[in-house]
């Protein structure tokens, strides 16, 4: 598994949909260093949700002969409806406030896009 | 074609919910999903078993519309997963249908990347065009000049004059991302995808119990003279309590609200632990090879005895529940309890027919799952505010106003109409005038696709002086 490789695509993918969104709200230049210096918490953030919710499935099941599609098939479908709901969760209960929206939005994409980059790595 | 039909929806779907809240919106939204559903792949509604499904999510759609009640965008919400999961495989059960429905809405996209077969999925023209290099080929040198014109900005008054005369106002970014959000989910709904191995492992569970390898009567004379010991004492226990419980309504005069209500809620609760346990006892009992055992004629009819004396304690409940409510009114609460009494009874139907015609315990989620579903769906047919609101004013003896007040604004109209028909306070009826008042400002503000039938109706009357 190319773990920095996926962190990287990750954060990059997550800081896309993050500040696309948020954009719209700041649109004072003033903010960009701030929009940059973002990358740091986000690739944090990132990380975290990566190296604990994704990598030890794959860690876990790959020894047991599970070749990666398997495991994408079995296990992504819960988790993808396990995130969405607890997504779905924080953006509704704050009453759709705009960070965030941006926050959960970009976590969910990211996560359900790490899975299929694990997957497509090797097959 | 296809991407033409789903960028249509995907605009529509703009037009119909940004910065909307539900009303004729969802209705329409519904015969858009059905049109891209249709245009997409109209082979799963060769099915019949889809169209009826189909049929209930247009029925939930209307009664949105209708009644724009939140039991009603439940339904609607749960009716609509269960079409992409019937059109994504129509032969499996119902939870199946809402996994996959929830899996292919949600995430759809996703599981596409890794299942397409890139060989045979790609078609020709972006075999030719390299997406990825032109998407770097744009962006990349996009997001610097944006960057190094947002750096430069403050560096000359000439060249930050300049840039501040641009303006993209005139692109509403945020309708733009919600359209492509719409895009993302006509795109998921339209190609619908299965949870593996749970599609092919349901398709393959029968419904039918079958005998096992290791059939021995040894073990099973045991076991059936356990259960028809237990089921037996069981029986003649739920007899007595029964008859004190008869013995109890017909002697007890019970006036106070309080009362009823402790012993509504406590026959609520024995009924809740003696169903629970019921179905327990007898799904054991007959979760395998007894039901093949050539003597258990005795322990099946004890079974059969202790389900009827359980639908005799329902009856019981029932009663109670009524005598309540025709004394106090309804309540979202009290019709709670007639509806849960309805579901332990279908639930009850069904382990008897489960151990009748030797079932397995997928029948009964199976069949169970159904009927909830279908209650779901007939109940989203009803406007409860109206009927509790029509049958307190109406009906009961006695009845709690601000309750009433207190529903949502879908009674609003019938609260108006009948507050003279019951003594009611001069600050309840000034309560139920506001009440009425702000109910026709809301409607009279909604947008076109806020519209519910109550604004059609309500315009109708304003243009139409007379027919008041």
């Amino acid at each position: 598994m190319n773990l920095p490789n996926n962190l990287g695509k990750s954060t990059l993918l997550a800081c896309i949909i993050f500040w696309s969104i948020l954009a719209l709200e700041i649109s004072d230049s003033q903010m960009l260093p701030y929009f940059l210096l973002m990358v740091i918490p986000i690739f944090i953030c990132v990380t975290i949700v990566i190296v604990c919710t994704i990598c030890p499935v794959f860690w876990l099941l790959q020894k047991d002969s599970l070749d990666k599609i398997r495991i994408f098939k079995t296990f992504f479908p819960y988790y993808a409806i396990c995130a969405f709901g607890i997504c779905a969760f924080g953006i509704i209960s704050t009453n759709f406030e705009i960070f965030v929206t941006a926050f959960f939005t970009a976590a969910y994409v990211t996560t359900c896009q790490s899975w299929v980059w694990f997957t497509k790595e090797t097959s | 074609m296809k991407h033409i039909s789903i960028l249509i929806a995907a605009i529509l779907f703009s037009i119909l919910f940004y910065e909307q809240s539900i009303g004729l919106n969802l209705a329409l939204f519904a015969i858009v999903s059905m049109v891209v559903l249709l245009c997409q792949d109209a082979s799963p509604f060769k099915e019949k078993r889809v169209w009826v499904i189909a049929a209930a999510y247009l029925f939930t759609a209307v009664m949105v519309f209708v009644h724009d009640s939140t039991l009603a965008i439940v339904a609607n919400c749960i009716s609509f997963f269960t079409l992409v999961g019937a059109v994504s495989q129509s032969g499996t059960s119902i939870y199946i249908y809402w996994l996959n429905g929830i899996y292919s809405t949600i995430a759809g996209a996703f599981h596409r990347q890794v299942d397409r077969n890139d060989a045979s999925a790609k078609s020709s023209w972006k075999q030719h065009l390299d997406l990825k290099h032109l998407a770097k080929l744009i962006g990349i040198p996009l997001v610097f000049i944006i960057l190094f014109i947002l750096l430069y900005q403050h560096g000359n008054p000439v060249f930050e004059k300049l840039i501040g005369k641009i303006s993209f106002e005139f692109i509403n970014f945020q309708w733009l991302l919600f359209t492509l959000m719409g895009y993302y989910l006509f795109s998921n709904m339209s190609q619908p995808v299965q949870v593996e191995p749970a599609t092919s492992k349901d398709l393959k569970l029968l419904n039918a119990l079958s005998k096992s390898e290791n059939f021995s009567e040894a073990p099973l004379k045991k076991e059936h003279q356990l259960g028809t010991t237990l089921l037996g004492l069981l029986n003649l226990l739920l007899v007595f309590y029964i008859i004190t419980d008869i013995v109890s309504m017909s002697t007890s005069e019970v006036s106070a609200a309080s009362d009823l209500s402790n012993q509504v809620h406590n026959g609520i609760n024995t009924l809740i632990d003696s169903i629970i346990i019921a179905i327990i006892i007898i799904l054991y009992f007959f979760r395998g090879n007894l039901n093949f055992y050539a003597e258990n004629k005795m322990l099946k009819i004890i079974s059969f005895v202790w389900i009827g004396l359980n639908v005799v304690l329902i009856g019981l409940i029932v009663i109670k529940n009524q005598s309540y409510i025709s004394s106090f009114g309804l309540t979202y609460k009290r019709i709670g309890v007639h509806i849960y009494i309805l579901m332990t009874l279908i639930g009850l139907v069904t382990t008897f027919l489960k151990v009748l015609h030797i079932k397995n315990l997928a029948y009964l989620f199976r069949k169970n799952l159904q009927v909830a579903f279908t209650l779901l769906i007939l109940l989203s047919g009803v406007n409860w505010d109206n009927t509790i609101t029509k049958y307190n004013l109406t009906q009961a003896d006695d009845f709690d106003i601000s309750y009433l007040i207190n529903l949502s604004n879908r009674n609003a109209t019938v609260l108006e109409a009948l507050k003279n028909e019951r003594p009611i306070s001069e600050t309840d009826k000034r309560a139920i005038e506001l009440k009425y008042q702000n109910y026709e400002t809301d409607l009279q503000q909604r947008h076109w696709q806020e519209f519910t039938y109550e604004s059609f109706r309500l315009n109708t009357n304003s243009k139409d002086p007379d027919s008041e």
